[in-house]
């Protein structure tokens, strides 16, 4: 069968992809082309969205659908499908699916994409853009009730929204009981000690075995991409990526959003600036990787057992170095357009002296962690071989970052899109091949001692850098005006995975459309893969396995 | 073979020290009320120092945490703090719960583990009854309290409560077995069932080392048999690994979840008892009961079980809870073998070797 297949290469050139080719493969599906800063894009039709999209994937290799943007122009709706390879992510594309203003209905993307059902919901939720054939054409984020949709051009923000105690679907009420089955419904959450944040699963079980198991996000919605649309380029929008992820993923998501803007407005960044974002950035995965590690014992152990306490307290000296780099512990704010905000505290012996014992401390830590965790028998018969994720489906779902890492897909931006300093640094891309929560875990903790590698080198070149050449900003016009109908879509390997943000720019100094590709989102589509069949117990291991902050799910 | 006589039981000596035993069945009847209260005020205040206060304390030490020091010396007056707090709280009665059902689950939960205590020795003449089935008789008390978590986990009308009903009984069922065959092979090595001669039998020396007499615990007869047990019991009050019917990240606390106030604090109190009522049952077969050099019986008595309190805590500090699936199969696949091992391996050392 694959031999049939036109060789993959062929859509490729020394440049990157031969977009060119690529629109002889789609044939007369191109209405039209659109230039976008990463990518080119491809106008098509809307009732062609699978055929141009099963093309592109079966035929030209674009396996990873990143994130579905959906927007409103004044004349017309368009949907844009990031596309991306799993093998070399700098090979982008973009379609464009354009839909009239009175009919917004366009072809769906979930059988070739299946990561595309939530992205599509979400667009329908927010945007308004519906999609024909979609198993599940229900909202994802805003309420069953909500009426009408927030992104949309004609929207009026100060309509109150009434929605009655009787209207609103109350999720602890209803009883799906059925006399005919033997199943029993069972909502675990919105509040409920394994969520890790205010997450509802409508779960159906069998005796205790995971028959059927339905996420419902969107309680910790907070308007995020809008608050964004409303904010300058300059300043204004930083502070929000530290609130997506607050485990603390802070510098690694305001890293996500400046390399967007930055792309976007063509600014550079100082080669010190960017040794110093990337060092944060590493504290930040350090920190985000204990808490992930620490939270998902204490889903298996039960209760505030000791490797809780010790993930926290290894995690709370990287909080002392984020606050002596950042003033802040969580809310960091620190990255500028253009570099960071100020140089590193003075002295700066004293903050290198701190990082370094830090560093030092920590491979006695790791030891006790897997002394403590991985090489318990009762720890493994409890998480090897459960939460199975096969790579294909991984693929299938957008899952990116230590989710596809442990499921032995070689994927990390940091290295496969390169920015910042780390092509410049000696350092390994973690993968496992377990597929199971015990993967997850071990990516995350061999990621750990990776990222500690990388402080080290950025100490070193920190410590030996010339005065004279500390520039921790480049020069930054003081109100960005973006040339109006650019485009971009850019990402960054967050703690979580690929943390990509689309950007379209209209001339003014806000963004005409703010578009957050949030890495748990995907990775938590995946959750009914993993445990259905599975015992309740492993549904909660496999939970705390994605390593999800709800504030960035739901945004 | 001639032991050494036992100390006169608690309500006797109440009886003649409060000159009681001249009324009659009525006299003896109040002796024995008033020794009870003893013994159960003993246990409560054991309790009521070990959940608000030792179990805080020893889990922070495992963890790297202070734990509660605001109030009195080493925070010790948390304990009334916790009490008032707890029963002041309002008691919340959801609607449809099987009302007769759950209000007497937490009675027999706290009951059960509480009765137990009347048949074990505990040193210092505190004893409150020594029947020739002694052992029978605690065992029999002990699995009264899955009959209170299946009620409970019933009657709550919560779905959580029902799994976390359900798995109490399987765990119950399947840890029960093996916890008294195994304690079958300590009744065939004492050749009794009656706790005071278990007792007894456990202060012959076993053998001597440089002058200093190690007596004959079963501990240290039968090692095996005591690994076991320890095990078992542990899967018998619900602690890690095997806490399992509470589940608070799975199942949100189980059987518990739905109760509140002074129905909370019953259930609360029945685990520690049940606690402190298993280390009762493994300080008497297999750690001499209240035997020890120089101090009381009774402080013998308090500190041995405590030490296997101690072991609780530890246990749920430092391991991961199993699945039930595996925790059933541990149980029928592992534990009930090995027991019967145990048992039969027993049988023939003391027909061949002692008989």
């Amino acid at each position: 069968m694959s031999l049939e297949r036109p060789k993959r290469q062929q859509y490729v050139t020394e440049e990157g992809v031969d977009y060119d080719a690529i629109e002889r493969l789609l044939g007369e599906h191109v209405l039209g082309r659109e230039t976008h800063l990463n990518a080119e894009g491809f106008v098509i039709r809307p009732d062609e969205v699978q055929d141009v999209l099963f093309a592109l994937r079966d035929e030209a290799g674009f396996d990873h659908l990143s994130v579905v943007t959906a927007q409103e122009y004044a004349d017309r709706y368009e949907s844009i499908y990031h596309l991306k390879k799993y093998d070399d992510p700098t090979q982008e594309v973009s379609v464009v699916v354009p839909t009239s203003k009175d009919d917004p209905v366009s072809q769906t993307a979930e059988p070739v994409y299946r990561t595309a059902d939530w992205h599509e919901r979400e667009a329908y939720d927010l945007v308004g853009i519906e999609y024909e054939g979609h198993p599940d054409p229900r909202r994802i984020l805003l309420p069953e009730t909500w009426q009408g949709h927030p992104l949309a051009l004609d929207y009026d923000q100060d309509r109150p929204q009434i929605v009655t105690l009787a209207e609103h679907q109350n999720p602890i009420a209803e009883d799906h009981y059925d006399s005919d089955t033997e199943t029993m419904f069972l909502n675990i959450g919105p509040h409920h000690p394994a969520t890790h944040g205010v997450l509802h699963l409508k779960t159906v079980l069998d005796g205790e075995q995971v028959v059927d198991v339905d996420p419902d996000i969107g309680y910790l919605h907070r308007c995020e991409e809008q608050m964004a649309q409303n904010g300058t380029y300059r300043h204004q929008i930083m502070p929000y990526p530290d609130r997506w992820d607050y485990a603390p993923g802070g510098l690694m998501n305001e890293w996500g959003y400046a390399r967007a803007a930055e792309d976007l407005a063509d600014i550079d960044v100082p080669e010190y600036a960017q040794v110093i974002r990337t060092m944060g950035a590493e504290l930040c995965r350090i920190c985000s990787h204990m808490l992930a590690l620490g939270t998902f014992c204490l889903d298996i152990y039960g209760d505030f057992t000791a490797i809780f306490m010790y993930a926290m307290r290894d995690r709370e000296k990287v909080q002392n170095l984020l606050e002596d780099l950042t003033g802040s512990r969580m809310m960091f704010n620190y990255l500028r357009l253009g570099g960071v905000a100020w140089d590193l505290p003075e002295p700066r012996e004293e903050f290198f002296e701190k990082t370094r014992d830090f560093l030092d401390d920590l491979p006695e830590a790791t030891q006790e962690y897997h002394d403590l965790i991985t090489s318990n028998e009762i720890f493994q018969i409890r998480t090897v071989d459960t939460g199975v994720l096969d790579p294909e489906t991984a693929k299938q779902y957008g899952a990116t970052g230590p989710v596809a890492r442990a499921s032995g897909i070689d994927y990390d931006l940091r290295r496969d899109d390169p920015y910042g300093y780390y092509p410049e640094l000696d350092w390994d891309v973690v993968t496992e091949d377990g597929r199971d929560n015990y993967a997850r875990l071990l990516v995350r903790m061999r990621e750990v001692e990776q990222s500690a590698r990388i402080i080290e080198q950025c100490i070193d070149l920190l410590e030996d850098w010339p005065e004279e050449d500390r520039e921790i900003q480049s020069n930054v016009p003081r109100t960005l005006r973006p040339d109006p109908d650019t485009e971009i879509y850019r990402a960054v390997e967050a703690a979580k995975g690929e943390l990509g943000i689309y950007i379209r720019a209209d001339g003014t100094d806000k963004p005409a459309r703010f578009k957050i590709r949030s890495p748990c989102f995907s990775n938590l589509h995946t959750l009914p893969e993993m445990s259905e069949g599975e015992y309740v117990a492993d549904l909660v291991a496999s939970l705390g396995s994605l390593d999800i902050i709800l504030g960035e799910v739901d945004r | 073979m001639v032991l050494p006589l036992q100390e006169v039981l608690l309500p006797d000596r109440i009886a003649d020290l409060t000159g009681l035993g001249q009324f009659g069945a009525l006299g003896e009847f109040v002796a024995a009320f008033l020794a009870a209260f003893v013994i159960a005020n003993l246990m409560l205040a054991m309790s009521g120092v070990a959940g608000p206060w030792a179990k805080r304390k020893i889990t922070a030490a495992f963890t790297d945490r202070i734990a509660v020091n605001r109030i009195g010396p080493f925070g010790l007056l948390i304990i009334p703090a916790a009490a008032v707090q707890l029963l002041a709280k309002e008691l919340i009665i959801p609607e449809g719960v099987d009302r007769p059902a759950y209000d007497l689950a937490p009675l027999v939960i706290a009951s059960s583990a509480m009765l137990g205590f009347a048949v074990i020795p505990m040193g210092s003449g505190i004893h409150l009854a020594d029947p020739e089935t002694g052992l029978v008789v605690v065992f029999a008390i002990a699995s009264i309290a899955s009959l209170g978590l299946a009620t409970a986990g019933y009657a709550s009308n919560n779905k959580y409560s029902m799994l976390g009903g359900l798995r109490a009984v399987a765990q119950n069922v399947a840890y029960e077995i093996p916890l008294i065959v195994t304690a079958a092979s300590v009744v065939i090595f004492a050749g009794t069932l009656q706790m005071s001669e278990i007792v007894a039998v456990q202060a012959e020396p076993l053998f001597s080392v440089a002058g200093v007499s190690i007596p004959s615990w079963y501990a240290f007869v039968n090692p095996f048999a005591f690994v076991l047990f320890m095990a078992a019991n542990l899967a018998e009050v619900g602690r890690n690994p095997f806490d399992v019917p509470e589940a608070p990240t799975e199942i949100v606390a189980g059987y518990q979840t739905e109760y509140s106030s002074v129905y909370f604090v019953l259930i609360y109190l029945g685990e520690f008892l049940h606690i402190f009522l298993g280390g009762a049952i493994v300080t008497t077969l297999f750690l001499g009961g209240p035997a020890g050099p120089v101090l009381p019986g009774i402080v013998w008595f308090i500190i041995k079980i405590w030490a296997i309190f101690l072991f609780t805590q530890w246990a749920r500090s430092a391991l991961p809870r199993v699945r039930i699936d595996q925790l059933i199969e541990i149980g029928w696949k592992g534990m009930l073998v090995l027991s019967f091992a145990n048992l039969v391996l027993t049988a023939i050392i003391v027909g061949v070797f002692i008989a």
